[in-house]
């Protein structure tokens, strides 16, 4: 009894509806959607893998474009082609089961945050860009949280092509209405062809609903800046005003992304410091190339307590020039022990280091020492620095130019003095006035290794 | 189908299954996913409504064990074939199937579906889950949880 109701009830299905050779394939398991004469079903083949069939009625698609509207397509984004069947009055046609969560559930059970909104549009714009960018564009026409399908790994792609079309230029308008009524852009109810941009009103109003949960624009709801103005220019009523291409969408999603732009901040601050930085180590190059000084006071014996340069330099003159006129350290120098080592240890001539000057001091081939001075008279540090230094190189205490006052001091002491102060002359001679035959050594023996060493260089 | 691709007499048939014939109307009837509550509560709610324990729920349904506790404890999402099996351990009518099945966010029986006929007729006469693989080997359909895809 039972069974022959049972049997009653499957003699009903007549199979023949099908097209040859699909059920032999195939087996349907579920209904996923039955209207507008599209039935979509989810189907298993003979070892038990799913895949979706789409059974268009001929009577109510006579010229319907979804059926083989994927072949050749190649995109991860986008179900794959596996196999069409027809007959008089059905088309079948078999696609890819794409495993995952309509975006619908998707962003209901997941609160996406801006940036994901964002990534699964800019998804969309290139599995879009696939779609449009061929010869002859094909035009989604029903881009709905309903047809995304997010990945368990969270790709995106993107679903149903049952009102698809291929746009064919200078077509006038859509005669028939088709597609979801909150995300069809004006055109899509005739106002004239859908084109590409019909699928980047649809994108606009999807970003919409992601970040705001409704298709309707709202004031109450803030969206962030960039983005609203995106999806302004997407859903514009005129066509025209919207972008021209999803490429460009996809590019002004990227630049809006607030992640992206934090990340474009950082990249530019830290070009900024690089930039810096290099101005920086360039400058410094520059400004070393520029103030190149041989002198230095990288032969100047470092950490010494200043009794001890004292010693080192005493020792260093004595053996550089065989001289024992320094080993009374503690003796007050004269300008007579100055001479005496200008004559005997650097060879100057005497006649030039005793030549007096009897008018304003000044540089004179004539005399040495720019003063009239007497053997006996004490030496003051500085003066001493000007004979060290002058000894080496005339011209350092000729030129005066680096002076920017007269404050009573002779010009050539005050230039000599600052470039033994820069490159370390002075170091350990503290006393300014009387200085000691030790003191006078260091002076003298800090200056040959000063040039000594730029000598080297 | 005898007429057209959902034929009318098919529609008869399915109308004896079905107080609500289609699954449009079933939505219509009752309200939006978004108004749905968990799985687990839902099928841990008609146990308490028809004094029934788990245990007894999970092996008429023949079910295994661990996992259809887990499915009470809302630790799994089922397949649809596993939503099925807890419909007949639940001893659901279509009605009540169709109900659970939305729960669950899975597609409703449909009367274009030879294999959802086939459940559908043995949940109307309160059949055991055995005796529906049983029609389903002896028509060559798929089995429930025979799949690929089922648990």
């Amino acid at each position: 009894m039972e069974s022959d109701e049972l049997r009653e009830l499957l003699n009903s299905y007549d199979d023949s509806i099908y097209p040859e050779g699909f059920l032999a394939e195939y087996t349907p398991m579920e209904c996923l959607s039955d209207r507008n004469g599209i039935c979509t079903l989810l189907v298993q083949d003979r070892s038990g893998e799913s895949f979706i069939a789409k059974c268009c009625d001929k009577a109510l698609w006579s010229v319907v474009s979804g059926g083989g509207i994927l072949n050749g397509l190649e995109h991860s984004g986008l179900p794959k082609q596996i196999a069409s069947y027809e007959n008089d009055n059905m088309t079948v046609t078999v696609r890819e089961y794409i495993d995952g969560v309509p975006l619908s559930r998707y962003a209901a059970e997941n609160r996406l945050s801006q940036q994901e909104a964002v990534g699964i549009c800019v998804q969309l714009c290139d599995i879009l860009a696939c779609l449009h960018h061929r010869e002859r564009a094909i035009i989604h026409r029903d881009i709905k949280p309903q047809n995304v399908i997010i990945r368990p790994d969270g790709s995106a792609a993107l679903i149903d092509f049952d009102i698809a079309r291929v746009y064919r230029s200078g077509g006038d308008t859509d005669t028939t209405f088709f597609g979801t009524p909150d995300y069809a852009p004006p055109e899509q109810y005739g106002f004239s062809q859908t084109d590409t941009r019909t699928d980047i009103y649809s994108l606009g109003i999807l970003l919409r609903w992601l970040l705001t949960g409704s298709t309707k624009e709202d004031s109450r709801i803030r969206i962030y800046s960039p983005l609203a103005k995106i999806i302004g220019k997407c859903t514009s009523f005129a066509p025209k005003d919207r972008f021209s291409d999803v490429s460009q969408v996809k590019r002004a999603l990227l630049r809006a992304d607030p992640k992206a732009r934090g990340l474009r901040s950082a990249a530019l601050i830290l070009c900024a410091l690089l930039l810096i930085g290099a101005l920086c180590c360039g400058g410094v190059q520059l400004y070393r190339h520029m103030t190149y000084t041989p002198f230095t006071a990288d032969t100047i014996p470092a950490y010494m307590s200043d009794e001890e340069r004292v010693a080192d330099a005493v020792e260093y003159m004595r053996e550089k020039y065989g001289t024992n006129m320094f080993d009374d350290t503690e003796g007050i120098a004269s300008v007579g022990d100055l001479r005496a080592a200008l004559i005997e240890l650097y060879g100057l001539d005497r006649d030039y280091v005793y030549g007096i000057n009897m008018d304003i001091p000044r540089e004179s081939d004539e005399f040495f020492l720019p003063w009239g001075w007497d053997d006996v008279q004490t030496v003051h540090r500085d003066v001493a620095v000007y004979a060290a230094v002058k000894v080496h190189d005339p011209s350092i205490v000729a030129d005066w130019s680096s002076l920017k006052d007269d404050d009573g001091y002779y010009p050539g002491v005050r230039v000599a003095v600052a470039f033994a102060e820069d490159c370390g002359i002075t170091e350990g001679a503290n006393q300014p006035r009387d200085i000691t035959l030790g003191e006078l050594a260091l002076i003298l023996a800090n200056a040959d290794r000063v040039f000594d060493a730029a000598e080297a260089k | 189908m005898k007429e057209n691709s959902t034929g009318a007499s098919t529609q008869e048939l399915w109308a004896r299954l079905f107080r609500a014939a289609t699954a449009d109307c079933f939505l219509a009837e009752n309200g939006s996913a978004a108004e749905l509550p968990a799985f687990s509560d839902y099928i841990t709610e008609i146990c308490e409504a028809k004094g029934e324990k788990p245990e007894r729920v999970i092996k008429r349904g023949d079910i295994e064990s661990s996992y259809g506790h887990r499915l009470f404890a809302g630790g799994r999402s089922p397949s649809r074939d596993t939503v099925l099996k807890l419909a007949f351990g639940l001893e659901l009518d279509t009605d009540g199937t169709q109900q659970l099945l939305k729960v669950a966010r899975k597609a409703e029986l449909h009367p274009r579906v030879k294999r959802d006929a086939v459940v559908a007729f043995y949940l109307h006469r309160h059949k055991s889950v055995t005796d529906l693989q049983q029609a389903l080997l002896e028509n060559r359909l798929p089995l429930l949880g025979g799949g690929k895809n089922g648990e």
